[in-house]
């Protein structure tokens, strides 16, 4: 069992949460979707495994590099 | 027996001496890690028994003990065939004394560059080494005596091709050829940097761990130096030919034509969303337009937001400068610039035309953009677009934004401009602008008013006036892109010049 972290590429704002915690996620499945720059960045799950804690809630901004959501695997 | 017959057994003798490396009990441990050694290295490379070793009775001519103990001073040089083609070659002997570098083989190496840069052959540098030979090197009678005394040893002009390898520690010399290769593979678990680990750790007196600090997942992502990566001594050496089948022996000549692929690009108009704010992987767009199997994409992981990649279409090798919307949206940032820069380089100073696929939002703008000093990567790419000098095409598929539409190509800064209905171009995205334009105003107070702004500056980045004006010279549908750009390089040949470019930048720096 791993905890991964979802990082935000971008400095921008949590658009839509698409998953919520205990969900099961796929590799590269989008957990949430941020907007920066007019564009939808999804930020996708770095393996398969559980959705275990989400960090963010939509609307609000997040920097580059900030950890959003844990994924354990 | 003769004298003749003495003084062939004495050559003979020291020829079997000289390969015989670094002994049985070091290339023994090298061969139960999976690493080849230097010679290996060079016949797998090459073609076989191609090799032309220059320097093979070379030792150390500084301290006379070591006369004995350097088999052909720890590098080995020469001439050879790397597909059919001559090259000069250098591989690192890490088995006599850390392949460090000593007086007889720096001449060594100087030679195999000089040699293959006049005379218009690519040069292969595969490093593996620690740095400046001890005690040889002390003292400043050392330093007078064997460090540099060559005034163009580090100078490129980029008349010939360097591609390097990373097989091992490279520190000194390795470190510093590979930084001036136009291509640099590194094979997974080898370190590239100034100075070893354990002279760091005493120089500044805290642990430090080899891959942290010269590893390649550090030069893959983040200095992006080294262009590609590998998990063996063989597949990094398999890459290094893989790059040169798209360069031409030297400057002076185009690089080599190969078959081309039947195929016609009939899936591209289904990969760009129609949404303007969904993202897509343009890599899919480059396998559909560029003939099968033949992108090489150089810096893969770094600046990812853009793609930069040697290609082939219609069998003539192209340089592929695209922005992939699937990383930050495709906005364009200063790791992108830098990569972009080097690559633009590359293609001009070997005579390789360009196209770029147009999908950007502009460039990252922010603090951490700054840092990087944003604004002067935007314009060394905009100065290094400016003098490429080879024919330059782009294909506007969908946004492209402020200044980053000049970058990608916009306004005369490709020879042709072609647009996908789906394209749209203006200084500022609509949603931007118009809180610009109602600056001091409210969208809740007044919606009506911003929407009808934004629907009317939507409309008005439609290509159709672009068109109309001749800032594009061709909407094309997408699944004619193949086609299109074929018939169009090669209506921009150059005829007056055989193809060969102007090579300003030839001198610009291979790091940025």
């Amino acid at each position: 069992m791993a905890r991964m972290e979802v990082k935000s590429e971008v400095t921008g704002t949590v658009w839509k949460i698409e998953k919520a915690v205990g969900d099961k996620v796929a590799e590269y499945d989008d957990i949430m979707i941020l907007e920066s720059m007019k564009m939808e960045i999804p930020a996708p799950a770095p393996a398969d495994g559980t959705v275990v804690e989400i960090m963010v809630a939509e609307g609000v901004a997040v920097e580059e590099g900030q950890v959003l959501a844990i994924v354990e695997t | 027996m003769s004298d003749e017959q003495e003084t062939m057994s004495e050559l003979e003798k020291l020829e079997a001496h000289a390969r015989s490396m670094g002994g049985p009990e070091k290339l023994a441990r090298r061969r139960e890690a999976g690493l080849l050694n230097a010679r290996e290295r060079v016949d797998y490379i090459l073609d076989k028994e191609s090799f032309l070793e220059v320097g093979l009775l070379g030792t150390s001519s500084v301290v006379p003990e070591d006369r004995d103990k350097t088999p052909a001073d720890g590098k080995v040089t020469g001439y050879g065939l790397l597909d059919g083609r001559q090259i000069g070659i250098v591989s690192n002997d890490f088995t006599v004394k850390g392949a460090s570098s000593s007086l007889t083989n720096m001449k060594k190496i100087g030679h195999v560059k000089r040699v293959a840069t006049e005379r218009g052959m690519p040069l292969v540098f595969l490093g593996e080494s620690s740095g400046a030979r001890m005690p040889d090197n002390m003292g400043s009678k050392g330093m007078g005596a064997m460090l540099g005394n060559d005034p163009t040893q580090y100078v490129r002009f980029r008349e010939t091709p360097w591609a390097s390898a990373v097989l091992g520690p490279c520190y000194g010399s390795s470190a510093w050829y590979t930084c001036l290769s136009d291509f640099t593979v590194m094979r997974k678990g080898a370190v590239l940097a100034v100075a070893s680990p354990q002279l760091a750790s005493m120089a500044i007196g805290e642990a430090v761990d080899p891959q942290e600090l010269g590893g390649w997942e550090l030069h893959a992502e983040t200095t992006g130096l080294i262009d590609t990566f590998a998990e063996t001594d063989e597949e990094a050496l398999d890459l290094i030919r893989r790059f040169m089948s798209y360069m031409p022996a030297h400057n002076r000549e185009t690089p080599p034509v190969m078959p081309a692929s039947e195929k016609s690009g009939d899936a591209l108009s289904k990969i760009v969303p129609e949404n303007r704010k969904r993202v897509y992987d343009v890599h899919r767009v480059l396998d559909q337009v560029l003939d099968d199997d033949s992108v090489f994409e150089l810096k893969a992981k770094f600046g990812r937001v853009a793609v930069t990649a040697l290609a082939r279409l219609n069998g003539r090798v192209v340089g592929v400068v695209a922005n992939n919307p699937m990383v930050k949206g495709g906005a364009l940032d200063a790791h992108a610039c830098e990569k972009i820069t080097s690559f633009l380089v590359l293609c001009d100073s070997f005579n390789i035309p360009l196209l770029m696929f147009v999908d950007t939002p502009g460039f990252i703008i922010g603090k951490e953009g700054e840092r990087q000093r944003a604004a002067a990567k935007i314009m060394n790419f905009m100065t290094a677009l400016q003098m490429f000098s080879m024919p330059k095409l782009s294909v506007i598929m969908r946004k492209s934004y402020g200044q980053a539409y000049l970058n990608m190509g916009g306004g005369r800064n490709t020879d042709e401009v072609l647009a996908w209905p789906s394209a749209e171009v203006s200084f500022m995205d609509p949603t931007y602008a118009t809180r610009v334009v109602l600056w001091g105003r409210s969208e809740e107070d007044s919606p009506e008013e911003f929407a009808e702004v934004r629907e009317k500056m939507s409309k008005d980045n439609a290509v159709w006036d672009m068109a109309s004006s001749f800032a594009v010279q061709h909407v094309i549908r997408p699944e004619d892109t193949r086609s299109n750009l074929i018939r169009l390089l090669s209506f921009h040949e150059d005829r007056r010049t055989a193809g060969i470019g102007k090579h300003a930048m030839a001198n610009w720096p291979t790091g940025y």
